[in-house]
């Protein structure tokens, strides 16, 4: 027994029954008597199977269903496996599968299930010689196989098949060799197919057998039957399918008339719906409007219409008439609320859609657009009115008990304030409404072409128009000119409230993006206001250094190394201080797309430099008046004891002499100048304010002067009664001096005068410090000249009196060495020249004994007059 | 070298005996054949199978065939199917896709259209199978027209390179390289599968690739 089969491969792997599959394999059979049997998925096929070789048996697949092994027996092998797999299915025939059956010339005989897919034009009978025609372009020309074979034909299944024919048709370009071995392929499947159909008897004896069984038992079932129904059955079953449809007939024409009924009631159901609601329309339009439904009225209408439009019935067009009076009606109502004012953009949105649909011959939307802008209008000016109102009637009330008051506030009161702020908000609030409804509708989101350009500028200009009255209200409301002062916090606190207010409505106009026309009026606004505020924070200080004059107590602060002042300088410093800061705070922070306040030569940067050169120029006038201010009282012109009783920190403040309070304003002055601007500019550099350079000068220059003018009065006031005593000193001395005496000490006015120039600088010392070098000098400049001036006037002593002179002038020089300037040191040799000259060294060395013993007599006066307050 | 490769081709035909009884299931590879109509790609398969050359031609529906070889000492079951390559069939082809493990993409080298087409049948595999490196195979088929290529070898080693896959070119008629070809996409598959490194298996595929396109 040789080897079992193997199938290795099958094609096509799944198919529906009847499929041709080709098995391929190994030991499938030495020849096609040797196969026995073939099971595809486990039907028999062997019916169908066609053995090829060894290695190919082409069948029709059973009718199976389902996945299953192919399998083979021979007899030289027996059962077979398979490593492949036939699966089967059933086509579910479709109305757009192509099922028609075509007879096949070259099939096997036809099987009880089978079907054959295949159409025509795919089929091409095998060739009989088994060779492949494939790659055999050149045909022989088909003429001259008809001329060769007038009565032939190349098919093989014709009748009148002339093998010549298909010879050259298919052969022409075949070698003698292959002819051949063609010739030996059809012997050999002639042979098979004969030895075949022997084979196939003797291997299926049983199977015919029981064909035969079948065939006697189809007889006996037929012979029964022709029994049991006569030998014509076929009246009777003509009967009963002419019985069949007839019953079929009229079932279908009774359905068919039910159904005719079923639509003509539809009909009529339908109709009188539509009339019902025809009829009902006006109640339902009234109830709907009633509950505020328009979308209903809106639709019922428009379905109205679409219905019964065109009707020509006069009952239909009454109603109907009927139907758009009502609807006018509400046109106009609706009309009416979409102008009342005040209503939400949502509801007026509505009624707008509500009108267009509705068709209402205007453009709603407009007229929307064009009430609410009269309203925004109206707002304002009545929001005007009711503060306006408020104000007035505040002021009577308080009118009775202190006249005036609320309206000195001006534009600080609260009321303004909430003016200010109801107006914002009614501003914002009416723009927030208007601007996206106005947007809408050149969108032409809410329908009706608006009359684009046109209409476009006259919205602007509405908007326009509304920002201005706004800004015209924030105008007279905030930049009035302010009455009476407030306290500063609270006009801080106001200030800050109301630019708030301005700022908000400011930003929600920005938050629409509005057109920059608007935009910028509102900024105007807010920009003058914080103008505004600074100019009031600056008067407001100004004010306040005018009346600085009153604050002055001549009560020294603290000594500095411009001399002992009071607390006016400190005072100025901090109200400018002040000022800067509230500014600062207050206004020149930028708000969103605010331009800068303080610009470099700007407008307000002007108004600002301004303000602090007048502040500045009236602290110095304040200055002035104190200083130059007495009331007729001299000077203290009593010698020094009188001067060192008036201690300065004892002494009762009110009580300064006027000689004091011009010193303190002078050293005020020099004070202010050195060291107050350069911390006003500081800190103006600090807010980063622009640079006051010009006022500063101004104002040094005028303090400047002042301080020249406060020495020049000392001097007029101190050094003139001093100058005064010299010459009658003189001469009271020289009544008394003994023409032979010896010389040995000056005469007394020279003590007088040292005497009193330490007394004018115990006092000048005492309240300027280092300034007192000035005042002092100034003075032994005028002593100087005096004495220059005497000495000129006199006739030229004699030796006795000239040594004497000599002497007193060289103590005088010794004395005030550290206060003489070149001007007074010429005056002195100018007066030490009209005096003869020394004439012995014995003389010489006399006055030096004189000098030295009255440096020592003098030391303690001498060292007063050289030193200062502190070093003391 | 190339020699080797064949040779181990050979063996299958010893194991066939042993089908019987299957006593432990050797791996088995899926194969799938594609390529446009008429490119041989059941002459190919049919001829590795059974060492025959079919020369009429009746399009395939979709054939399998599985048979043992034994490669580098192991014997392995292959299982081919037999797509069909008309574009009638195209929309059931993902189906077919998506089962196999290892692609021989087929075209005749006296054809370019069918060459272009497997520029089609790449992506839809990349698409069905969504990996970049499932084992495929680029087969130039009917070498032995040489007188009537149509198709440059320049050209098909190119789109090899590109996409980084062997090359080889065979003829169904001649049994040139048939076995090569098999026997390579197989190897891959089962290099895969044994879990090697796969930038070690892109290397390896580089440097047969080449010297099949020598041979």
């Amino acid at each position: 027994m040789g080897p079992p089969p193997v199938v290795t491969g099958i094609s096509p792997k799944e198919g529906p029954p009847g499929t041709r599959v080709t098995i391929r394999g190994e030991f499938l059979g030495t020849s096609a008597t040797d196969l026995i049997g073939l099971k595809i998925c486990g039907c028999d096929c062997l019916l169908s199977a066609e053995w090829k070789s060894k290695n190919k048996i082409v069948a029709r697949s059973g009718p199976c269903k389902g996945r299953g092994d192919i399998i083979v027996t021979t007899r030289s092998g027996g059962e077979g496996t398979s490593t492949v797999q036939f699966r089967g299915y059933h086509e579910s025939i479709g109305p757009v599968k192509e099922s028609a059956v075509w007879v096949e010339e070259a099939a096997p005989p036809s099987l009880p299930w089978g079907r054959r897919p295949m159409s025509p034009t795919t089929y091409t009978p095998p060739d009989p010689l088994g060779l492949s025609t494939e790659g055999d372009d050149c045909k022989f020309p088909e003429e001259e196989l008809h001329e060769m074979f007038p009565d032939g034909s190349g098919k093989l299944s014709d009748d009148n098949f002339q093998p010549g024919w298909y010879l050259l048709e298919h052969h022409s370009n075949t070698s003698y060799e292959d002819l051949k071995a063609g010739m030996v392929f059809l012997q050999r499947k002639v042979e098979s197919q004969k030895e075949g159909q022997l084979s196939f008897l003797k291997a299926n004896t049983g199977a015919v057998m029981d064909q035969l069984d079948r065939l006697v038992l189809l007889k006996n079932m037929y012979e029964e039957d022709q029994r049991k129904n006569g030998k014509e059955p076929l009246p009777s079953l003509q009967a009963a399918i002419e019985e069949s449809i007839t019953l079929a007939d009229s079932l279908f024409s009774e359905i068919l008339s039910r159904k005719d009924n079923a639509d003509k009631t539809r009909e009529a159901l339908s109709l009188l719906t539509r009339h019902k609601f025809l009829f009902q329309l006006p109640a339902s339009i009234d109830r709907n409007i009633r509950k505020k439904e328009y979308d209903l009225v809106v639709n019922d209408y428009t379905r109205v219409k679409n219905l019964f439009g065109n009707t020509d019935v006069k009952l239909f067009q009454k109603i109907l008439a009927e139907i758009d009076k009502k609807i006018e009606d509400l046109k106009e109502k609706l009309y009416t609320r979409m102008k009342t004012m005040p209503i939400n953009v949502q509801e007026q949105t509505k009624y707008i859609r509500l009108l267009i649909s509705l068709n209402w011959d205007g453009d709603a939307a407009w007229v929307a657009i064009t009430s609410r802008k009269e309203y925004l209008m109206t707002l304002m000016n009545k929001v005007k009115d009711h503060f306006k109102q408020k104000e007035e009637q505040e002021s009577n009330e308080k009118g009775k008990r202190k006249v005036k008051e609320s309206e000195s506030c001006g534009g600080w009161s609260a009321v303004r304030g909430a003016w200010a702020a109801a107006a914002a908000g009614a501003l914002a609030a009416q723009l927030h409404a208007l601007w996206p409804l106005a947007r809408r509708y050149f969108a032409g989101e809410l329908a009706g072409e608006p009359q684009s350009t046109q209409r476009q500028a006259e919205l602007k200009d509405m908007i326009i128009a509304a920002v201005e009255l706004f800004s015209e209200h924030m105008r007279a409301c905030l930049l009035a000119p302010g009455g009476k002062l407030v306290p500063t916090d609270t006009l801080r606190a106001r200030l800050l409230a109301n630019l708030r207010h301005l700022r908000e409505a400011y930003d929600s106009l920005l938050k629409l993006d509005l057109p920059s026309q608007p935009l910028s009026i509102v900024e105007k606004v807010i920009f003058d206001y914080r103008v505004h505020g600074m100019s009031v924070f600056l008067q407001r200080a100004h004010k306040r250094v005018k009346g600085l004059a009153d604050k002055e107590t001549w009560k020294i602060e603290e000594f500095t190394d411009y001399g002992a002042i009071t607390n006016l300088p400190h005072l100025l410093e901090t109200y400018v201080n002040e000022a800067f800061a509230a500014i600062h705070k207050c206004v020149v922070s930028s708000g969103r797309r605010e331009s800068p306040l303080l610009v470099e030569g700007g407008e307000p940067a002007n108004t600002l430099h301004k303000h602090t050169q007048m502040i500045l120029l009236a602290y110095v006038s304040v200055l002035q008046d104190l200083a130059l201010h007495h009331d007729d009282q001299e000077f203290n012109n009593s010698n020094l004891s009188v001067a060192l009783e008036q201690r300065l920190e004892e002494g009762p403040p009110a009580g300064r002499s006027w000689q004091q309070r011009l010193l303190l304003a002078g050293a005020n002055a020099h004070y202010t100048r050195r060291h107050t601007l350069p911390s006003i500019a500081a800190a103006a550099n600090t807010y980063g304010f622009p640079k006051q350079t010009l006022a500063l000068q101004a104002t040094k220059e005028a303090l400047l002067g002042l301080e020249s003018t406060i020495a020049e009065t000392y001097l007029e006031h101190k050094g003139d009664p001093l100058v005064g005593t010299i010459e009658p000193s003189i001469d009271m001395g020289r009544h008394k001096t003994d023409a032979d005496a010896v010389i040995d000490d000056a005469r007394p006015y020279v003590y007088e005068i040292i005497n009193n120039l330490i007394a004018v600088h115990a006092e000048v010392d005492s309240v300027c410090g280092a300034a007192s070098v000035r005042y002092v000098r100034d003075i032994c400049e005028t002593v100087c000249e005096e004495l220059a001036r005497l000495a000129a006037s006199a006739p030229p002593p004699p030796p006795q009196a000239a040594f004497q002179q000599r002497l007193e002038y060289t103590l005088l020089q010794q004395a005030c060495a550290e206060h003489l300037t070149r001007k007074a040191e010429n005056y002195l040799m100018e007066a030490l020249a009209g005096i003869p000259p020394l004439e012995s060294e014995e003389e010489k060395r006399r006055m030096d004994t004189i000098v030295e013993g009255f440096k020592k007599r003098m030391e303690l006066q001498l060292a007063s007059l050289n030193c200062h307050m502190e070093t003391v | 070298m190339p020699r080797l490769c064949c040779c181990s081709c050979l063996e299958p035909r010893r194991g066939r005996t042993m089908s019987k009884k299957p006593a432990a299931q050797p791996t088995l590879h899926k194969v799938i054949m594609v390529g446009s109509g008429g490119v041989g790609k059941s002459a190919l398969t049919l001829q590795f199978m059974y060492d025959e050359f079919v020369e009429d031609y009746e399009p395939t529906k979709a054939d399998s065939y599985r048979k043992k070889v034994v490669l580098d000492g192991e014997e392995v079951q292959i299982d081919i199917l037999d797509t069909a390559g008309q574009e009638d069939y195209a929309a059931i082809r993902d189906n077919y896709f998506r089962s196999g493990e290892g692609f021989l993409c087929v075209f005749s080298i006296t054809e370019p259209e069918s060459f272009d087409a497997t520029q089609e049948f790449r992506e839809q595999i990349l698409r069905v199978k969504n990996d970049e490196n499932i084992p495929f195979l680029l087969v130039g088929n009917k070498s032995d027209l040489a007188d009537k290529r149509r198709v440059p070898l320049d050209a098909c080693r190119e789109r090899a390179q590109h996409w980084q896959v062997p090359y080889v070119e065979t003829s169904a008629k001649t049994r040139d390289n048939v076995d090569k070809a098999f026997l390579t996409l197989i190897r891959q598959m089962s290099r895969l599968k044994k879990g090697l490194a796969a930038e070690v298996e892109d290397e390896e595929v580089k440097r047969r690739g080449n010297c099949c396109i020598v041979c």
